[in-house]
């Protein structure tokens, strides 16, 4: 008599479980929808925090509000404004700090200078070195993923995404030593990736070896490397102050610039991607919606098929909590189920379009991260929480009206 | 002791009202033998249901020494449905995917009246005593419907009922294997003292019964 012994509740999962292998079609529906529902609700969450994240992370990143540079320097709009453009013109350092512009509320200088034959990267490369303000500076080192756990000191370089040398190794410029203080973050315009960032006092040590190396200039005298002179400067304007009247103080009360505005399409990308985050929003409410639905009306006709296995068990004294919590067992099995499935295919789905996704994106201006791992995990767990306390909910009503019923009635099969 | 006072069952249909049970008093002394005989269609499982706590009787009053069992809270009444009685169905009534052990072992875990190593030892006893020793892993479609019978009489006994109530249990069964099922319920209430009420269509067993029913259009006849 070596019957292995079944504890209650394993008897009661089994019995719901069995019925769930019973219909096997209808689980694996039931199952596919939720893991459908679930897993647009976990990429939908991800992908919206990942964005949400990224373009705050972008707002902070997005630059200048204006570019002040010399008149008559060719300019290129790129879709942030971080750098000022190379060019053989210069302005005069303290032009701003003269002036005194109302609307602005600071203007970070910087020089650049595009070389060859640097000893940077390739040998007939041009390499971009951009020297900036460390004081006045909030375009560039926002864009910092990456660097020594110290500040910046003179002789570092900071590098552009797209230049891999090991941070703290030493880099040859001209012949010159630098240490790689830290790198930054892909800003999708290609000269930032390509680029050397460092302070004026650091770029002010190469001018003489730059003299004869200069892309620009001709002759070897490049203008920006005269002190006091540099190539343009970056605004951002004060707070609340309109950019077209911004404009227009800064080309009246300065001489010989011209102003570049930073790309107007921005904006609109952006209020593109806040309408893409409520379609998603939307559309997952709905998603969960109708899940609901569906779970409710599948697990009626679940309860009444499973009526006279109720009523039996009924019958030999089950009471109505244990009858309603076998069923909502059972929903929560299946919905768990459909819920784990869909944060698999979710995340598969993310890694898969996870390249054009994050191309896409950064193509339109908007840096890409991904959530911290522990995010989500929660919105995983979430998920799949939420999946099945649909599918509690779903069973708790058919199962708790079948529960109040006379036992007699249920073995009956009686409606 | 049994008592049934005025019990009527109607049922609604939508040709109107059925009156299944229609005002029975009834009296079973504890410990006795009782059999319920009537034709078909004249209420005595509905009788039977209502006795059992298992269908709320339209009109009227059940009570179980000394307690009005419809007067009883919901979980009193499971409590009462999984103690005191022992039901055995006019139907196949084990869960067919459990196995026999499972289902006979399943009333003393539903009521927690035993912990589970109590409630799969005693019902390895009652199978075996049922001469189902044999089939204790089976599942009930691998046993024959005599054997079936016998494993719901088991289930019935588990936690040691006041009163077996069984709905014509061998209505489907064999000559023989009916003496054999009849002769373990009237064992169980000769040796146990268990109150058996027990409706049937055999006359010859009826004989047998301390008290005898008999039942036409939902009420009885002298
Ligand atoms: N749920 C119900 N709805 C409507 N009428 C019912 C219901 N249950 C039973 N009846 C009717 O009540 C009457 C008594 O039924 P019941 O099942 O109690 O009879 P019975 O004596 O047990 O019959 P049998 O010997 O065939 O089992 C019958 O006329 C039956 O049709
Ligand atoms: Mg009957």
């Amino acid at each position: 008599m070596a019957a292995d012994r079944r504890g209650l509740g394993w008897l009661l999962a089994s019995l719901a479980l069995q019925n769930l292998g019973r219909r096997r079609a209808r689980s694996f529906l039931l199952i596919a929808a939720v893991a459908v529902a679930s897993g647009v609700v976990f990429t939908g969450a991800t992908l919206m925090r990942s964005i949400d994240r990224s373009m705050e992370i972008g707002f902070t990143r997005m630059g200048a509000d204006m570019m002040v540079a010399p008149e008559g320097a060719l300019t290129n709009i790129t879709a942030a404004l971080l750098t000022v453009e190379p060019t053989d013109l210069v302005l005069d350092a303290d032009l701003f700090a003269k002036a005194g512009i109302a609307s602005v509320r600071r203007a970070a200088p910087q020089k650049i200078a595009r070389v060859e034959h640097s000893g940077i990267g390739s040998h007939h490369e041009s390499a971009d070195l951009i020297g900036f303000d460390p004081a006045l500076d909030f375009t560039i080192r926002p864009w910092l993923v990456e660097k020594l756990n110290r500040d910046l000191q003179p002789g570092d370089v900071i590098l552009g995404a797209g230049r891999d040398a090991p941070l703290g190794s030493q880099l040859l410029i001209f012949g010159k030593p630098h240490i790689v203080y830290g790198r930054l973050g892909r800003t999708g315009v290609g000269t930032h990736e390509r680029g050397v960032f460092m302070t004026f006092q650091t770029f002010d040590g190469l001018a003489a070896a730059m003299g004869g190396h200069a892309g620009h200039g001709g002759n070897g005298s490049l203008a920006v490397l005269q002190p006091g002179k540099v190539s343009g400067f970056l605004v951002e304007l004060a707070p609340g102050a309109p950019p077209l009247q911004a404009r227009f103080a800064i080309l009246s009360s300065l001489k010989g610039i011209k102003v570049v505005t930073g790309d107007t399409t921005m904006s609109g990308i952006r209020q593109g991607l806040a309408a893409l985050l409520d379609g998603i929003l939307a559309l997952t409410v709905l998603m969960f919606a109708s899940m609901a639905l569906m779970v409710s009306v599948l697990f009626s006709a679940i309860v009444t098929e499973r009526r006279a296995e109720l009523g039996l068990l009924k019958s030999i004294g089950a009471r109505r909590s244990q009858i309603v919590g076998m069923m909502v067992i059972e929903a929560v099995i299946a919905t768990g189920v459909g819920g784990a499935l869909g944060v698999v295919l979710g995340f598969l789905a993310m890694r898969l379009y996870e390249r054009s996704l994050v191309y896409y994106l950064e193509n339109m201006g908007v840096p890409f991260a991904w959530l911290a791992t522990p995010q989500v995990v929660a919105f995983a767990l979430g998920a799949i929480a939420l999946s099945s306390i649909i599918g509690a909910l779903g069973a708790l009503t058919p199962a708790w009206r079948a529960s109040r019923r006379d036992p007699y009635d249920l073995v009956r099969g009686e409606s | 002791m049994l008592t049934c006072i005025g019990l009527r069952k109607d049922y609604v249909t939508e040709r109107g009202a059925v009156a299944a049970v229609a005002g029975i008093d009834l009296e079973v002394a504890a410990g006795r033998f009782a059999a319920i005989i009537g034709r078909s269609g004249s209420g005595k499982s509905s009788l039977m249901a209502m006795i059992g706590g298992l269908s709320r009787p339209s009109a009227g009053q059940v009570t179980v020494d000394g307690t009005d069992i419809w007067g009883l809270s919901e979980n009193d009444l499971a409590a009462f449905r999984n103690r005191r009685i022992g039901y055995v169905f006019q139907f196949a009534s084990l869960l067919p995917t459990l196995r026999l052990v499972d289902n006979v072992a399943l009333p003393a875990l539903l009521g927690r009246s035993r912990d589970g190593t109590d409630a799969y030892g005693r019902a390895a006893e009652l199978l075996a005593q049922m001469g189902l020793g044999d089939h204790l892993d089976a599942y009930p479609s691998e046993v024959s419907a005599g054997e079936q019978r016998r494993a719901v009489i088991a289930r019935a006994l588990i936690n040691d009922p006041a009163m077996i109530l069984a709905d014509e249990p061998t209505s489907d069964l064999d000559e023989q294997t009916e003496i054999e099922i009849m002769d373990e319920l009237l064992a169980v209430n000769r040796e146990r003292g268990t109150t058996l009420v027990l409706v049937t269509h055999n006359l010859a067993l009826a004989e047998q019964a301390e008290q005898i029913v008999h039942i036409a259009g939902g009420g009885i006849v002298a």
